[in-house]
């Protein structure tokens, strides 16, 4: 068990860990940027989300006078689990060597304590905008998780395990499409819009009251606890495509430790991050928000779309 | 143990997602869109079918398929709707949510997965890809037809319905003869044609679309 | 070393010395000490007495003092028993110290109260331990009596009493199954004694089958398993809190194990019995389901930890099932880790549950109120308990790295793992499971922080809660310690796999406690793998770089406390915080299936003349039960139908009396005709 656990190993797993961290807010520029442009404007810099983490890490920092030991801990509890969480995603090569400490489950798990913190942070400056947020992220976040299991369920039948190395390895050794796959594919980018809060699921754009959701709960923070939550958000939509990129369209990426073949992967990534970062931003501009209450009818297709592909591998 | 590609298994992935759209929509031009998409798909499949037998009068009926099913069908829609009022359009209040309906026709897929598994006609590969797929879509057609109440919905239900009858003739059989085929199309257009003037009426009369409101008809 | 039988009997002495200690008529705190010091060394010898068994060997000890085998006492401790009896002691310790500080709330009546409490774990323990039908049902009837007692403690409400004949009703509704079940086994086997119900292979199925089905049911209304929870969230609440406390971790746990026995230890499941399994999973899910949707919209915090054990149960449940199911198509190590799966999630839920409710205890005890909605600030009033709470709320969701989470995460991996089950119909079937537990992990987190965020953070929205204060030292000590377990069973989980696989002779590999957990597929390969360890120190690790990253690139800038930002509206106060219901609304709406929920809005116009200009207006949301609606109202109306229609029989009249004996008399002989 531990004979694959090798230093090269670990600290290639650790580099494509900080690739997804640093690679992160480059994403988020690039899908503002092109949202911009398919609404005719011009846009800020693909870069400006970094020039904005910077800014707020070495700004001032205003507290609620109602807030107590929670609201503080939370950017904090926030960064931590999501980064952690990275590092059991393969990105370059179809292996991460922490594999060994925890699978899919716990990395859902992970983001779980995230927003368990960040609900408890909204509900804590006693302010009406954190509760209304707080509140339908509890809505959200409880409908979603069904999607979620069933997907995993779906994926895991199909490739052997919710260890994420070997589901990874056997998409990567079967590169051909199956109905399964397809079908859990739809689901899970379903699940990624409604997890890092997307239209039609909440509008990241805005501050009113009526389309907000995560922006409501994080009302409060300024400085470099805003700076640390803005990253976070950044970090957990590239992992979540990392994971739709690696299980389902895995081309290309580097199944040993070479450097051409890790070169190849690496480029391979950042093109197909970047075109599902595209995509996103133009489905962002084609869809309104949708009203609250509908928003189950979106998380029930992502569960017929899992459950049929169970049933077709089970079946078919 | 790791499956292959399969042509046959993806494009019962494909009729199944066109099926789901209309049940996960609200809108008409939505289930409009997505019937005709699924058209496509059953005439690629009959295609495909004839391709697999070589039995050379499928390859018309995939033709039909297409003509009628992808760019008749959904012209005609569009010209007999086109004085129809927006609400008559949407689907807002059905009679089971969209979401609990989502689920219940998953479950119907579920299920006639289920019951096809012991088919006898296990062996061929034609039937096993396509039999469950055509259950399906007569089911959901069905449930369609039983849950919503705009006219216009229980029409695409029908559509559906038809489609999966279809696809489960041609698939089971490979072909019923093409002269039946040919009558099959002209009893759906007649079909199409006899809704849209009911459906006229039914707006004229009670100004709305809902078929909750044929109750007003019956004899107190 | 001690022997294990003197070991017991020391168990058995202190509990008794408990209870006749608590008739010394004494104030103040020594009473207290005399009544609670005792439960806790019967506590310790408890926890000693199960690893002795678990490393050890059984303990059997038969007391027979009449010739005619119905009514002797037999006692058994083997491993399945010890791991209970190891839940039993782990939680009462705990309890007990608590309950010290917490008597003062019962000042009046601790002598009646110390009775009951001792006599309660006395007959718990004895429960589990009992070897016959007649030893079980008299210990757990004493374990149902004290605990409506307990129950009904505060007897000057009266809805207090509503509840607690409820729970009477219920449960000895329960115990008429149980015993069915048990009568049904004996039918069988000729004797009373659980030996002889270990060789039950060869019985008939019918009789075998229905046997189950009582059981089922039996241990199922003890367990709150729906749709015979009703009682539950109505009795739990109204018990005092360290009450409440043993009976969600510990009273919930006996009749689990009621359920183990029968299936795990008198019957094996072969393929024929596959539906017990199947059946068990389906009612564990609906369980889970029903208790935590149920759970997210109460606003007494007591109350919503009541359903959330239905929740848990049903978690439990679902493990079991798929053991049973596992064990019919031969797959033993499958088996094994569901097993494991749910008797891991009996000692976290033992474990999590009663730090909660000992947790809303010093709510009460501090603020008197068990209303959300009086609650809020608490955090800052009442430090250590709201850093308690927080452990067990995090545990209670399902989150890494708590206890919660390695069970759960066995749980998924178990439903996962049907996938190797051969039959067709199982795997689509139990893979569906997937999604109500999943729903369930879902709705307890947010059940968590809904409890957690709307009690401990932002405002105080009362005066009690405004002047809140910190518990007494011992109830601060009783809940510290169950918080050490929920994180040490978290950060190494295999120290209680291990034990259990003790008990249950699971074939698990033995490994030591700082290895992860770790699953393989079909093919050899690491399906999953799970080691809390490894991620806290990668968490440390992460915090400590994103430290640095911070302190070096924002070199030292300034944090200033202003008020929350108002919108430039003018001072928020309390009114304008979310309220507990609000913040479950948007669930409430998407399951109004579940809820039937109502808005009255009542307005009373200031005058006839104008009656635009409005008085006073209030607004009333209520939501029901729908198992109250649809199963027990239509149930207890036919019960009083049918109870009247008998009551006709009661004519008063010699000759109809006459009339049944002559009939009874008739059936009887034509029954000794037919019969044999």
């Amino acid at each position: 068990m531990f004979a694959d656990f090798n230093a090269t190993r670990v600290i290639l797993g650790v580099l494509q860990a900080f690739l997804l961290v640093l690679f992160a807010p480059l994403i988020t520029g690039i899908m503002k940027k092109v949202k911009a442009r398919t609404q005719k404007r011009v846009g800020a810099s693909i870069f400006q989300p970094y020039y904005d983490i910077i800014k707020l890490i070495k700004k001032d920092e205003t507290v609620s006078e109602q807030s107590s030991w929670v609201f503080r801990l939370n950017p904090w509890i926030n960064f931590v689990a999501i980064t952690t969480a990275t590092l059991f995603v393969p990105v370059v090569m179809a292996y991460s060597p922490f594999g060994i400490a925890g699978d899919i489950l716990l990395i859902l798990g992970l983001y779980g304590l995230a927003r368990f913190f960040l609900i408890l942070a909204g509900l804590d400056v006693s302010s009406v905008f954190g509760g209304l947020g707080s509140s339908r992220e509890m809505m959200m976040s409880s409908i979603v998780e069904p999607a979620i299991f069933i997907m995993v369920l779906s994926v895991a039948i199909v490739y052997g395990g919710t260890d994420v190395s070997t589901i990874v390895n056997s998409a990567a050794q079967s590169p051909l499409l199956i109905p399964t796959t397809i079908f859990a594919a739809i689901s899970l980018f379903i699940i990624i819009l409604a997890e890092t809060g997307r239209l039609p699921f909440d509008n990241p754009a805005t501050h009113l009251e009526l389309t907000m959701i995560h922006e409501a709960m994080v009302l409060e923070y300024s400085g470099k606890s805003l700076a640390l939550i803005e990253w976070s958000k950044s970090i957990k939509q590239i992992t979540l495509l990392a994971l739709l990129i690696n299980i389902f369209v895995p081309f290309g990426i580097s199944s040993d430790v070479s450097a051409l073949t890790l070169g190849l992967g690496l480029i391979s990534f950042v093109i197909k991050a970047v075109l599902f970062g595209i995509l996103i931003a133009f489905l962002e501009t084609r869809v309104a928000k949708w009203r609250l209450f509908r928003i189950p009818d979106l998380i029930a297709i992502a569960i017929a779309s899992s459950l049929i592909g169970t049933t077709i591998f089970y079946i078919g | 143990m790791m499956p292959q590609f399969d042509l046959l298994a993806i494009c019962s992935a494909i009729l199944l997602i066109t099926t789901f759209a209309v049940v996960a929509r609200r809108g008409f031009m939505d289930w409009l869109n997505a019937y005709r998409y699924q058209s496509i798909a059953l005439a690629g499949v009959t295609a495909i079918i004839a391709f697999v037998t070589g039995i050379w009068e499928i390859y018309i009926a995939a033709i039909l398929t297409f003509v009628i099913k992808a760019i008749v069908i959904p012209k005609v829609f569009l010209r007999v709707t086109g004085g129809l009022a927006i609400k008559n359009k949407i689907e807002t209040d059905p009679y089971i949510s969209i979401r609990s309906s989502v689920i219940l026709s998953a479950l119907l897929v579920v299920f006639s997965y289920f019951i096809t598994e012991q088919f006898p006609f296990k062996f061929d590969k034609v039937v096993n890809a396509f039999l469950p797929v055509s259950i399906s879509m007569f089911l959901i057609g069905i449930f369609v037809m039983i849950v919503r109440k705009k006219t216009l919905n229980q029409v695409v239900g029908l559509l559906i319905l038809e489609n999966g009858l279809f696809l489960f003739a041609t698939s089971l059989t490979h072909g019923i003869s093409l002269i039946i085929e040919v009558g099959i199309f002209i009893d759906v257009i007649i079909g199409v044609i006899i809704s849209a003037i009911l459906m006229q009426r039914i707006n004229y009369t009670f100004d709305s679309m809902s078929v909750a409101n044929l109750e007003k008809l019956r004899d107190e | 070393m001690l022997e294990n039988s003197s070991i017991l009997q020391f168990i058995v002495v202190s509990y008794l010395a408990g209870s006749a200690l608590s008739f010394v008529p004494r104030h103040g705190k020594l009473s207290s000490v005399l009544i609670f010091v005792p439960s806790m060394t019967a506590a310790v010898f408890e926890i000693i007495l199960s690893l002795g068994v678990l490393f050890g060997n059984p303990l059997k000890i038969t007391i027979t003092n009449s010739s005619f085998d119905l009514f002797g006492f037999d006692i058994l401790v083997d491993n399945i028993s010890a791991f209970f009896i190891l839940v039993i002691g782990l939680v009462s310790f705990a309890v007990a110290m608590y309950s010290i500080g917490y008597a003062k709330e019962y000042h009046k009546k601790k002598t009646s109260f110390g009775f009951l409490f001792n006599t309660f774990l006395l007959s718990m323990f004895l429960v589990v331990i009992a070897n016959n039908v007649f030893s079980f049902l008299v210990f757990w009837e004493i374990m149902s009596l004290t605990s409506f007692f307990l129950v009904i403690f505060d007897h000057e409400k009266s809805e207090n009493l509503k509840a607690g004949l409820l729970y009477l009703t219920m449960t000895h509704f329960g115990t008429a199954f149980i015993f069915g079940s048990f009568l049904l086994s004996s039918v069988q086997t000729g004797s009373f004694s659980f030996d002889s119900f270990r060789h039950l292979e060869n019985s008939n199925s019918l009789i075998k089958n229905a046997s189950f089905v009582f059981a089922l049911i039996g241990f199922g209304t003890k367990a709150g398993m729906v749709p015979f929870h009703n009682w539950l969230p109505k009795a739990h609440p109204v018990a005092p809190s360290n009450v409440s406390a043993l009976m969600s971790a510990v009273m919930l746990k006996v009749a689990i194990y009621g359920l183990i026995r029968i299936t795990f230890d008198f019957n094996t499941v072969t393929q024929e019995y596959v539906w017990w399994g199947v059946l068990i999973t389906l009612i564990g899910a609906a369980s889970s389901v029903i208790g935590v949707l149920y759970a997210v919209l109460e606003n007494d915090i007591k109350k919503a930890l009541a359903f959330s054990s239905i929740e848990n149960i049903g978690i439990i449940f679902v493990g079991i099932g798929l053991a049973m199911v596992f064990n019919a198509y031969n797959l033993a190590s499958l088996a094994g880790l569901a097993l494991t799966a749910s008797m891991f999630h009996v000692l976290n839920h033992a474990i999590f549950k009663s730090l909660l409710f000992m947790g809303s205890g010093s709510i009460l005890f501090s603020t008197k109120t068990k209303n959300m909605e009086f609650l809020g600030g608490l955090a800052k009033k009442m430090p250590y308990t709201s850093v308690l709470f927080l452990i067990g709320s995090l545990s209670i969701a399902g989150l890494p790295p708590f206890n919660g989470f390695v069970s759960e995460w066995l749980t998924l991996q178990a439903i996962m793992m049907s996938s190797q089950i051969p039959d067709v119909l199982l795997k689509v079937l139990l893979g569906i499971v997937i999604l109500p537990v999943a729903l369930t992990a879902g709705v307890a987190a947010v059940t968590a922080v809904k409890i957690f965020g709307i009690s401990f953070l932002s405002r105080p929205r009362s005066d009690s809660a405004s002047n809140a204060f910190e518990v007494p030292r011992t109830m601060i000590a009783g809940m510290t310690l169950l918080a050490l377990f929920a994180i040490s069973l978290g950060v190494l989980p295999l120290i209680g796999i291990n034990l259990i696989s003790l008990a249950f002779d699971i074939q698990a590999p033995q490994r030591g406690p700082f290895d992860p957990i770790s699953i393989q597929n079909t093919s050899g390969e690491s399906f999953a793998n799970l080691s809390i360890l490894s991620i806290i120190m990668l968490l440390g690790i992460v915090a400590i770089g994103t430290y640095l990253f911070i302190r070096i690139l924002g070199k030292n800038p300034q944090r200033k406390i202003y008020e929350t930002w108002d919108c430039g509206f003018g001072k928020l106060d309390q009114k304008t915080q979310y309220t507990a219901a609000s913040l479950s609304q948007p669930i409430r709406t998407i399951f109004k299936f579940l809820y039937k929920p109502t808005l009255t809005v009542n307005r009373e116009p200031h005058s006839q003349s104008n009656k635009f200009v409005k008085k006073s207006s209030s607004v009333e949301s209520k939501t029901i039960d729908v198992f109250e609606l649809w199963f027990y109202l239509p149930a207890t109306s036919f019960c009083i139908k049918f109870f009247e229609k008998i009551r006709r029989m009661q004519t008063g009249k010699v000759n109809a009396y006459l009339l049944y004996i002559m009939i009874a008399l008739m059936l009887l002989l034509i029954f000794a005709r037919f019969g044999s």
